[in-house]
Order: structure tokens, then sequence, then C-alpha cells
């Protein structure tokens, strides 16, 4: 799978959970990899650039999660 | 000016860099070390190589004013090497004999404090307190400089039975060592969190919240789309404010300071012990607290008339029971010093053999 | 100029011999705007007996999930210039080593971009860089990475790792805690920068049972230095020690624990095989006490402060193991012991904890290691444990 496509379905992922469950990193390289058939390695990559670019950020609430950034 | 290049991933820089000559030249290779006087001691290598340690005791909260001034006076004895200690003491690192009176001399007249080493009372571990922390229950650097005030002699002279090590913790999240230390402070509430239920839906999430409570209190409010507290199961530990904001638990009437007393970390002689609770509440006094240091004062007084060389706290408690203890020290024991959280069962006595 | 706030409180912490915080601040108060306001504002909270800080969790640099922790003030009315006031980690050296050039390039950053108050160190070990502005944690960041210095750990991640003197200024050191803890460091950057645990996993590695950094009480992975061999005696001084005046029947060989030592006045004897190696003889006679032979470390895991379910120490998961770069075996065992958290470790849930929750056979299981008696303090006490189709066919 490309990158590209990983990348759309964490987005999805997160964005599909907004004001249900807050999800950590690796409840997405769980689910992801386990809908994909992807190693998780591959999601974490996916995920990283994502986070780099910060179309997602790291939150802290009592334990660490992965958001959409608020918008200013 | 543009920042320069950031760069990610990367760690600390290597330890051997921060290590003065003498210090790479002998490593692992220590004979022994000898107690000078209680701010300083000297470490010995096979080789024959020696460097002295000056400690100072700091209050931890440091101004670069003052990591300025320990850098220069570092560069002028100690080739710029000075290193810290886990209880936040400064270590100048001398490699030259010649220059530890001087040294000695500079850091008494800008008023540093030496000691700390030996049989004696170190620093006290603590945390942020109400300096920098959401959650501190009481203030931890001010109780410490109070308590360090009247023990101060106990650091720079006098000695004790064996090291007595203190903690603060401003609250049960407990992030300074006080479940393991000699004697220790930890900030309590002592109410029920108050439910902000218009934020709970905004600020928190329910079932990370209601996993929080370690005595099963908290329950979903569905008509209100918020939480509810069960107050006969509160134990007012604060765990769910730390996953919910809108849980606020700091009461300044009912807020304060608990006293623990008897563990440690190391293994010499008997297991590694958790401190146990001499004093189950204590309200917030600042800015010194003269009723926390006084029930300290007391505690380590019994200790130094009872116990026996290299005894730890612990260990002289054990020798003597702690009913015993509870007479000497005349501290009042309550329903409170009577466990009924998770290890409860482990707590009572299972022999008719005590002390009257 | 800051603004200069009255403290009569606070003040009062200025008076008595030990060196006083107050004074700290006041110092780096009369050079920044938010270290006015910090000392303002806490007099307010000595005033009424309660904190004014919020916690916030939306704070960081670009790409870490960690090494930035936010806050806010309650009262941002009253000091404006701590509306923000984060903390910023800075991954310390093994064992805290400095040099004075480094602290003073950190405080020339630290006056320029933040509070110019820090703690040396953090209760987990980090350099604490204490209060600064969202938009200037870019800047520090950049400033601290490209000489060198990263940021420490936060959240559910692994926390900068720390360790005890050591090899480098102690003769009890069994293992190289500076490499040790600089190698754990550097192997898993990832897992410190980019949380995906189920909660905080700390190291601590210290090279002795001394424990100088309460490594058995406050790490959720204990690195203890041990030996297998003899405690090799030097006679003439431990003639030495009781000339100077130890009684070396009360204080040493009545206080052996494994009452494997005994003493005739001329000879000190120790039965090695009986031995638990405790250090309370080696630490009181450094000069006379040796340990011999294999020299290498017990792991022991799970120890946290009292929530959830209580104050845990540390339990021995393996008794011994040597400890040489590149820490391979050790490094693997861990990696084992993180994948079976991952699996079933619910949020805020520490490892120990989910070792007492699905048991420690499973777990040993999971990574490999045997049940051994020096796991325990004493074997069960209740009839109910389980068995499998493949125990029963055995």
């Amino acid at each position: 799978m490309e990158k590209e496509e990983v990348k759309q379905k964490i987005y999805a992922l997160v964005e599909k959970s907004i004001g249900k469950k807050k999800l950590k990193s690796s409840d997405i390289q769980k689910a992801v990899s386990a809908e994909a058939g992807i190693s998780r390695d591959e999601v974490k990559d996916a995920l990283r650039e994502l986070i780099d670019n910060g179309t997602l950020i790291y939150t802290y609430f009592g334990g660490s999660f992965v958001e959409i950034p608020p918008k200013e | 000016m543009a920042a320069p290049q950031r760069r990610t991933d990367i760690g600390p820089p290597h330890y051997k860099d921060f290590l003065p000559p003498v210090i790479q030249k002998n490593y692992g290779s220590w004979k022994y070390h000898e107690i000078i006087n209680p701010g300083v001691m000297v470490h010995v290598a096979d080789s024959g190589d020696k460097i002295w340690t000056v400690r100072v005791a700091s209050p931890r909260l440091l101004s670069t004013d003052t990591i300025r001034d320990m850098a220069d006076i570092a560069e002028k004895y100690c080739g710029g090497y000075i290193r810290f200690t886990t209880r936040n003491n400064a270590e100048f690192l001398v490699s030259d004999e010649k220059n530890i009176e001087p040294l000695q001399k500079e850091l008494k007249q800008k008023g540093y404090l030496a000691g700390g080493i030996g049989p004696r009372i170190s620093n006290i571990v603590h945390t942020q307190g109400w300096v920098h922390c959401h959650s501190a229950a009481t203030d931890a650097s001010g109780l410490v400089k109070a308590i360090m005030d009247d023990l101060a002699d106990y650091f720079t002279t006098k000695e004790l039975p064996n090291k007595v090590r203190l903690a603060v913790a401003c609250c049960t999240n407990m992030c300074g060592a006080v479940h393991c230390s000699d004697i220790a402070l930890v900030g309590i509430h002592r109410k029920v969190p108050r439910v902000d239920h218009g934020n709970i839906k905004n600020m928190c999430e329910v079932p990370s919240t209601i996993a929080a409570c370690p005595t099963g209190a908290i329950s979903p409010d569905p008509a209100k789309k918020s939480l509810k507290i069960n107050d006969d199961k509160c134990m007012y530990c604060g765990n769910c404010y730390s996953v919910c904001p809108a849980l606020p638990i700091s009461d300044p009437v009912n807020d304060g300071v608990a006293i623990v007393v008897g563990g440690k970390v190391g293994s010499l002689r008997s297991f590694p012990k958790f401190s146990k609770l001499t004093v189950p509440y204590i309200p917030n006094n600042p800015p010194r607290w003269p009723e926390v240091t006084s029930v300290i004062k007391k505690i380590l007084d019994t200790y130094i008339a009872g116990a026996k060389k290299h005894e730890r706290v612990g260990e002289w408690v054990e020798r003597i029971g702690w009913e015993k203890f509870f007479s000497l020290t005349g501290l009042p024991f309550t329903f409170q010093h009577i466990d009924d959280f998770t290890i409860a069962r482990e707590t009572f006595r299972t022999a008719a053999t005590f002390k009257w | 100029m800051p603004k200069k706030y009255d403290t009569p409180l606070l003040d009062e912490l200025e008076k008595g011999p030990f060196p006083s915080f107050v004074t700290e601040m006041k110092k780096a108060a009369a050079k920044t705007d938010m270290a006015a306001d910090a000392l303002g504002q806490l007099e307010r909270c000595f005033r009424d007996k309660k904190t004014h800080w919020k916690h916030g969790g939306i704070v960081g640099v670009r790409g870490y999930g960690g090494g930035v922790i936010g806050r806010y003030s309650d009262i941002p009315e009253d000091f404006p210039n701590v509306a923000h006031f984060h903390t910023v980690r800075i991954n310390s050296t093994s064992a805290f080593f400095y040099t004075s050039k480094f602290l003073k390039e950190m405080c020339d950053i630290w006056d320029k971009h933040g509070s110019g108050l820090t703690n040396l160190h953090g209760s987990t070990g980090d350099l604490v860089l204490l209060g600064t502005k969202t938009d200037q944690l870019e800047q520090i960041f950049a400033e601290f990475s490209s000489r060198g210095w990263d940021l420490g750990g936060s959240g559910s991640a692994m926390r900068t790792p720390s360790c005890c003197v050591g090899p480098a200024r102690c003769e009890w050191a069994n293992i190289d805690t500076l490499d040790i803890n600089y190698s754990i460091t550097q192997e898993f950057q990832d897992e410190m920068h980019r949380p995906a645990f189920p909660y905080k996993f700390k190291f601590k590695t210290v090279g002795c049972a001394v424990d100088c950094n309460a490594s058995i009480a406050r790490a959720d992975c204990s690195i203890i230095g041990t030996w297998k061999g003899n405690i090799a005696i030097d006679q003439a001084e431990v003639a030495n020690y009781e000339k100077k005046g130890m009684n070396i029947s009360e204080e040493i060989v009545g206080m052996c624990p494994s009452k494997c030592m005994s003493y005739d006045g001329k000879q000190l004897k120790i039965d090695d095989a009986n031995c638990v190696r405790c250090m309370h003889c080696i630490a009181k006679m450094t000069k006379a006490l040796k340990p011999t032979g294999e020299k290498g470390a017990t792991i022991l895991i799970g120890s946290k402060a009292p929530f959830v379910i209580g104050a845990t120490l540390s339990w021995v998961i393996v008794p011994f193991i040597k400890m040489e770069p590149p820490y391979d075996e050790f490094k693997d065992l861990i990696r084992k012991m993180w994948e079976w958290w991952d699996e079933h470790g619910k949020n805020r849930e520490r490892i120990g904890e989910l070792i007492i929750r699905r048991g420690m056979r499973e777990f040993l299981e999971y990574i490999g290691v045997e049940p051994v008696p020096q796991q325990v303090k004493e074997p069960r006490r209740d009839p109910f444990y389980f068995w499998t189709e493949a125990d029963l066919q055995k």
C-alpha cells in the first residue's frame, strides 16, 4: 500500500474518533495495520510523517494521545 | 537573527565529554574513599590518583545567576568540572589538593552551605509544589526550606546513627521518593472532588476518568452527560483530577500534610522498605509550617536517642516495634493509621506478642 | 524593568541558614517579567493556601510528543506574564556531570527565551527549565539541539533514564552505570520522543545494592549491579578499622543479614556461599573488602508511586545478566517486555501493574525467562493456580 493511502487511513481513523475516544499512538498502529494488512512499522512511519508536518499532533491528558490540531 | 538548525533524536551528549581528566584516567578503577569532613570527601584510585569532592546544598530551584556563579567557581578551582547529585546538591570536583582550602573559603564567603556527606541529613528530594504544579496539595520548596533551616546542623556538622533521607511530595502522585524515605511529607486532600458538570463533556474522557479511580467511586451520570462521585468510597487521592481537569479537588481549608516514616531504598542489612503513616494530617500553615517542623524534629530526636549505630529510622522502628514508636514519640494513633486500602490484611498484627 | 511585587510571606523564607529558593526567584525576577510574575503568583498561593496553576496538554515542539509540559496560570489577569509558563525538560548527562562552558551557554539561552528559573534536577533526572511561552519553544529546541542537547521524556513514553555516579567516582560499581544509561537513552530515542506506550516507563541504573539513585523504588526497570564471586578481605585493613574504634563484632558481623560472617579478634571470615550481597560490610569497611569474580546486574521490574493500587518496589525478574556493550541481550529483553505491555496494557497502566493484573507466568513466558526462587520472597500460600494443557502432559 502506498504511504499516502496509509496516511489517509490514519487521518480518517483519528477524525472518526473525535468526541468518542482519544486514540493513543499504539491504538492507531494496531487498528490500521490490522485493517490494511500491513506491518505496524509501516503505520508508525506514516504516522510520524503526519506528525512531523503538523497534520496530527500529540496531546497529553493524563496519557499521551494523537489528535487533529485545534483550529486557532 | 534566524534560529540555528534544529536536530531531532540526538539524545544527550556523551558523558565522557563532561568527566574531569582524573576521572577519565581512573574510570572504573577507584580503590576507596574517605570522608574528610561533612562537606569534603576524597576518592583514591588504584593508580594512587585522587579526586576531592566538595559538596554544597542547593534549593534545587536555581536562577541562572547562581548557576553562572557555580560555573565560575568550578572554572577557578576545578577546571570547569561540576556535577549534581540526585538529592540536588552541587559537587565541585577538585583534582588539585591545594585548591580545596581556597575553594571551601570562597564557598563559605559566598554563603554556600557545605555538608551532607556521611551519616547526616542530606538535601531533601522534593517536588514543584505551588511554584509550578497544578495538583499540589501543599507547597514543597517552602516546607523544604523550613525543615532544612531547622535541621541545618545535621547537614553541616552533627552526626546521626546513619544517614536520614528526607523527602517532600506535594500530592499523592509522589513525584518525590516519599514512599521509601526515612522521614517524608506528602500533601493530601481530605474532601471529595467537585464535579464541574458544564466542563466534563469538553475536557474529560469519561471511561478513562472512571478507570482512574482506585476505589470505584466514579460512575457515569447520563442525565447530566457528566460523572458522579460516591462520597463514601472516595479516598481523595486526586488521580481523577490528573486525567480530568473538570474535577478540581484542591481545598485551602482541608488540604495539608501527612508524615510518613521508616522507608529506605538501599538493601544494606535489611530489605528496602516503604514509609509508613505516622501523622495523618497537619493543616497547611505557610510560610513556615511550624507544626510540621516540630513533629519532624521530635521524630528525629527520638531516633537519635534510641537507634543503634548504623540503624536507619525504619530499622530502629522495626526493632523496637511501631507500638513503641508511638509511645516514645507521643504521636497519637488514630483510625487513619490502620490500612483499609489494597494491602490492609498484610498490615494487621497476627500474633499476640507486642509491647505495652 | 520587571514589575516588583510585595512578598511578605515569601520573605520569611529568605531567613535561616539553608539556601533559599525565594532568593533564587528574586534574582530571576529582577531580570525577566516571567520570573517576576511567577514570584508574585507564588506569594498569592502562599496567601490563598492553594495552587494557582492549571494543566494543559497541547504544547510541544514539532514532531515530538514529549519534553515540554504545558502549564498555565489560573489568574492570568493578575499575572499576565505567566499566562503560559511551560516546563522544558532537557535530557541530562549520565550521572549529572557538567562543564562550566555548557552551564553558561544554557543560562544564556534560558535568560533569552525563558524565565531564568531552573531545577537541577527534576525528580526523574531531567535538567528542568521552568517557565516559558509557547512561541519560544521551537527556538529553545533549536538552540539546544544545534549544540548537541535533546529534550527529555514526558507523557506515555520512555522517560529520561538516570543512573548513579558509578565507575566515574565510586569503588563499589559492579557495572558501568553511565554507559548503560547513555546506551539505553540513545537506543530508544523514538520511544522517548514519540509516546506510544500505555503509560510512562522509567529506567534507573545503579552500580550496587546501596542504590544511590532509588532505582528499586522509582523505576519501572531497575538495573542493580551485583557480582557472583567472593568478597576479598584485606585483614590488615580490617585490623586498621578496629584500631580506629570500629566494633567489628557488633557493627559488621552482628549486622550482617545472612549471618555469614565471623570475627575472632584477628581474622574476619565470610561464608560467601551464604552472602546475599547487601553491601553493609563493604560500605562500612571499604578499604578492607572488595567483591571479586563475575560482575553483572540484577534486573527488577515494577516500582512506582502509590497510584493506582498502592506503591510498589521493583521485584526480581532476571537474577543475573552480564552488562557489556552494546547490551544487546538486555535491550532485546526490554523490547519483549514492551511488546507484551503494548499488547495488553490499558491507558495509564504501568508495566508492573499489568504484571500484577495478568500474572507473572504470562509475563515470564512471553519474555522467555524461567521461573526461579530468586524471583520471590516465598512461594504462594494458597492452593489456587493454573495448569495449562502443556503442563498436564509433562
